[in-house]
């Protein structure tokens, strides 16, 4: 039997304002060449200056993944030719990565990190049909490369390591970490060999499009390359692959040289950088409050699991439900936004923290929920006018027209009015048929258009129905 | 014809300042006196823009001694809008997007540029031949070479077509033209001037500095370009000074030394006596002359090709036809694209340095060679300090011999190296450093070398200054004024 090694190699862009090497934005664009410079376009006479934000970003990381830190680091030239490669080299972390030798928990057990470093991303290249477009908008966004030990032993072992890094750093809000966006990308190095013996030819299946698919990758590749050990014994060369996620097998792209010549060399026109041990305590004390203690904490207030999951995979939420959770009803709230919210942002294409809907007028409706002063009739036409239009909850009701009728007067005339016409429901009642009660409320509801609270009405209705 | 551009620049102020003269009468002679010369120090004339310059210029207060002077810029700094070549095919048509910084500083004090110089192509050379617009010719005879790879800088100071031009120093770029041209040149410590907009040959090396008629008008200069910029992270934040304190100063008691290795039978017999002439001025006015070991100082010439071609290799590789510059006409797919377009565009000394830079950076040849290179570079720099730290100045030849006939050294690879030998190891300690013309053989100029510690140009200029006066010569190779 064989068994199945992998190791996962993950780019991730880091969203800083500017660039790691100029002052252009770091923006995403449908308009290429917008958010460009000469520094970025690699110009005669241009000159890199280190964004110090994507150190922090890339020190954040390492210490949230339990990175070793090189105090002194450098950046390194990786030379070669390439058409989206502006200057002929990349700007790289070769000998000094600013993290190394760290660890992601997966529950039962702990997949090594070999290293992070910090690079710059390179144009992107539109083929289009009379010839290659590059696109310099991403030239020189600051990328973070986390390059695991061999240490997974199964699919599971990939999806649950990616799932938690993707995690780790939702959660120190540097990245958007989106797979389908491009910012975050994941190659896999997988082998099979038997256990005890040294490890097999490696095969790398390059920018896989999901998590999922790493695991169906890897699945895959255990099946095709079982095959060959069995047919032959050995694989006979270093390959790159790809997925094709429509018949979810891998596609030869090129088989490995040995050996590419990076020509590396230290990067003559960036100082060397010292990481001060000041500098590394302060991002450490700063870190967030991590999903694993969320868990707990939400667990403990009983929000249910499935309230639970969806929150915790949307940084947006956590921040919202963090921001009002000490002022309402936590179970509630949950329920809102992974309910009416979470279905206006999904139908918009938004996050919470761009919506009019905010904590002052999101605690009111919750707190109105809790005292049966909003019904959840209510709540559905209130939650999408608030997300739209803002303001406070009185106001929305107002401006829906369905606020309740509270004047317990007004309340008696309508139920005195449907009493009158149901004289046989009334009979019914006395007869003991619980029934009647639930037609007469209805009954209720219908004549005040929905707006009379249903729990003060029926303590009238039961009064009052005792005097007929 | 006004002979305006033969007066000082304090002179040319002063008139100025009188209302005697208009930035445009600069300007004029600048233009007729650079059309009628027929050295090819310039590859692109800034004529149009120049003369508009000068005339705006009119309306201004005149706030700076160096306000509506022309200068001469070399080809390797970029202007925005004015074609800039660094001498090479490959960049033939290429109009910058932007302004070097140094370029900001001049038009800050309203200096007007008139040109851009020749010079070895991408700074790689040093006699001016491997220019793609053709060799730079010497003013003093225009047979010889005027050195380089600043050619067009120091031959157009040298014959007063203008007062000022700016240079580069990579491995003696600045000093070693201007010791063959009898100018004086200043390389500046390494991280004073930035390097914003400088087209790079070798980056931990190169440095733009002045190259003057004089002295006192190298330190004004200096005054304009030196400082920190935030887009050089190799600029320093060292305090910029009045580079012109301490000319004028008396000498006495300044310790001198003067390395051995800078004196042997390498260096020609006549220049070698020509700086023990100074010596003996300078003994005699009260200075300290001690001669000194040093034992890296002769493994200069390979640490420079292997840190200045292993570096170029990776500065010249934007050259490749995508974005910018020439492009080959046919080709069947990008490597074909590449290849052309470098084989075409690149010159012989080009290509053959960017082959011998990128073997060295190939494989294990990295550790091999290249970092070995940067601790022997350390090793060298130390011993340099060390002499520092006793003495004010070193100084020696800035050559080992003057200017030689055009078409002596092209051919052979590694002797146009050691027109370097005196001057790459101030580079590779990133030192200041000047050429101070103080004499001549056979009416050809003869360059001292003046080093100083880090960040005290104004030492060297103290010196530099005190020499040029005790000497008197006559630098104009048009003869008598």
């Amino acid at each position: 039997m064989y068994e199945v090694v992998v190791g996962i190699e993950v780019h991730v862009e880091l969203k800083s304002n500017s660039k790691v090497f100029s002052h252009s934005q770091n923006e995403y664009s449908n308009e290429p060449n917008i958010y460009v410079n000469e520094i970025d376009l690699g110009m005669p006479g241009v000159l890199p200056v280190l964004n110090k934000k994507v150190i922090e970003m890339a020190l954040q990381a390492s210490l949230a993944l339990n990175c070793k830190i090189n105090k002194v680091m450098h950046f390194d030239r990786k030379n070669y030719f390439y058409p989206d490669l502006p200057k002929g080299y990349q700007i790289t972390e070769q000998d000094t990565p600013i993290g190394y030798d760290g660890y992601i928990d997966i529950g039962d057990k702990k997949i090594g990190i070999e290293r992070l470093h910090i690079e710059e991303d390179t144009c992107k290249s539109i083929h289009g049909k009379t010839g290659t477009m590059l696109n310099a908008n991403r030239a020189g966004v600051p990328l973070i490369e986390i390059v695991s030990k061999p240490d997974m032993r199964s699919p599971e072992d990939a999806v649950a390591y990616l799932t938690k890094l993707r995690e780790i750093l939702l959660y120190l809000g540097i990245s958007d970490v989106k797979i389908e966006e491009g910012s975050m990308r994941c190659d896999c190095n997988v082998s099979l060999h038997k256990p005890g013996t040294p490890f097999g030819t490696k095969i790398e299946i390059k920018n896989i499009g999901s998590i999922n698919n790493v695991g169906e990758a890897i699945k895959y590749e255990i099946k095709r390359q079982s095959e060959i050990l069995d047919r032959e014994g050995f694989i006979k060369h270093e390959e790159t692959r790809r997925l094709d996620d429509k018949t979810m097998t891998t596609i030869l792209m090129r088989v490995k040289e040995t050996g590419n010549d990076y020509r590396y060399f230290p990067e003559p026109d960036i100082p060397y950088v010292e990481i001060s041990d000041d500098w590394i305590n302060e991002v450490k004390a700063n870190m967030p409050v991590f999903a694993d203690e969320l868990k707990e904490k939400y667990e403990a207030l009983g929000i249910n699991s499935n309230n639970l999951k969806t929150i915790i995979s949307r940084l947006d939420l956590v921040e919202f439900l963090e921001s009002v959770i000490d002022s309402c009803d936590p179970i509630i709230a949950s329920n809102l936004l992974t309910g009416d919210i979470l279905s206006y942002l999904n139908k918009n294409y938004v996050s919470i923290n761009k919506i009019k809907l905010n904590s002052d007028n999101f605690v009111e409706l919750v707190n109105n929920i809790k005292e049966d002063k909003v019904s959840s009739k209510q709540a559905k036409e209130i939650i999408p006018y608030l997300c739209e239009n803002g303001g406070t909850l009185a106001d929305a009701i107002s401006k829906l027209g369905i606020e309740e009728i509270n004047d317990i007067s007004a309340i008696k005339d309508i139920i005195k009015k449907v009493l009158d016409s149901n004289p046989e429901s009334i009979k019914d009642f006395k007869e003991g048929k619980d029934r009647a009660i639930k037609y007469l409320m209805g009954q209720v509801m219908k004549e005040s258009k929905g707006k009379v609270n249903p729990k003060t009405a029926n303590d009238l209705l039961m009064s009052l129905i005792r005097e007929y | 014809m006004t002979k305006y551009l033969d007066l000082s620049i304090k002179e040319i102020n002063e008139l100025l300042k009188d209302k005697k003269i208009k930035p445009i009468d600069l300007v004029n002679e600048a233009f007729e006196r650079i059309e009628a010369s027929d050295l090819n120090a310039f590859i692109t004339l800034n004529k149009e823009e120049a003369i508009k310059e000068a005339l705006e210029l009119e309306n201004k207060e005149i706030d700076n001694i160096l306000f509506g002077i022309p200068v001469a810029i070399k080809d390797n700094i970029v202007t925005k809008g004015l074609r800039t070549t660094a001498a090479s095919h490959i960049l033939d048509d290429f109009n910058p997007i932007y302004d070097a910084e140094v370029i900001k500083k001049i038009k800050d004090k309203h200096m007007i540029i008139v040109g851009k110089t020749n010079m070895d192509e991408f700074a790689m050379g040093s006699t001016g031949e491997t220019s793609y617009f053709g060799n730079t010719l010497n003013p003093w005879d225009k047979k010889m070479v005027p050195g380089g790879s600043s050619s067009g800088s120091a031959a157009s100071v040298g014959a007063r077509l203008v007062p000022i031009a700016l240079g580069t120093d990579t491995g003696g770029s600045i000093r070693q033209p201007s010791s063959f041209c009898g100018v004086v040149g200043l390389k500046p410590t390494y991280g004073r001037v930035s390097r914003y907009g400088l087209i790079a040959f070798a980056s931990s090396l190169d440095q733009i500095g002045p190259i003057t008629r004089n002295v006192y008008e190298n330190a004004l200069m200096l005054n304009v370009i030196a400082g920190q910029d935030d887009k050089d992270m190799t600029s320093s934040y060292e305090e910029v000074k009045d580079y012109t304190c301490l000319i004028g100063e008396d000498v006495k008691g300044m310790k001198i030394a003067i390395p051995k290795f800078y004196m042997s039978e390498t260096i020609d017999k006549e220049v070698r006596d020509k700086v023990e002439n100074v010596t003996k001025i300078l003994k005699d006015k009260g200075c300290t002359v001690d001669y000194v070991d040093m034992k890296y100082v002769s493994s200069a010439i390979p640490l420079y090709q292997v840190i200045a071609l292993g570096e170029a290799s990776s500065n010249l590789a934007r050259y490749d036809g995508v974005r910018y510059g020439y492009v080959t006409k046919d080709f069947k797919d990008i490597n074909e694209l590449y290849k052309m377009t470098r084989y075409e565009g690149f010159g012989r000394e080009v290509k053959r340095r960017l082959m011998i830079g990128s073997y060295i950076l190939s494989g294990k040849n990295a550790d091999k060679y290249y970092r070995k290179a940067l601790i022997v570079r350390k090793k060298l720099t130390d011993e340099f300090k060390s002499i520092l730290s006793k003495y004010d100045l070193i100084i020696g030849p800035t050559n080992t011999n003057v200017a030689y006939p055009i078409g002596t050294k092209l051919d052979d690879a590694l002797k146009s190296f050691y027109d370097d030998l005196l001057t790459i190891p101030v580079n590779m300690a990133g030192l200041p450093a000047m050429s101070l013309p103080i004499g001549f053989k056979n009416g050809l100029p003869v360059g001292m070398h003046i080093i100083g510690n880090y960040f005290s140009e104004e030492e060297i200029y103290k010196l530099g200054s005190f020499v040029e006066k005790e000497l008197n010569l006559n630098l104009d190779p048009r003869g008598d004024k």
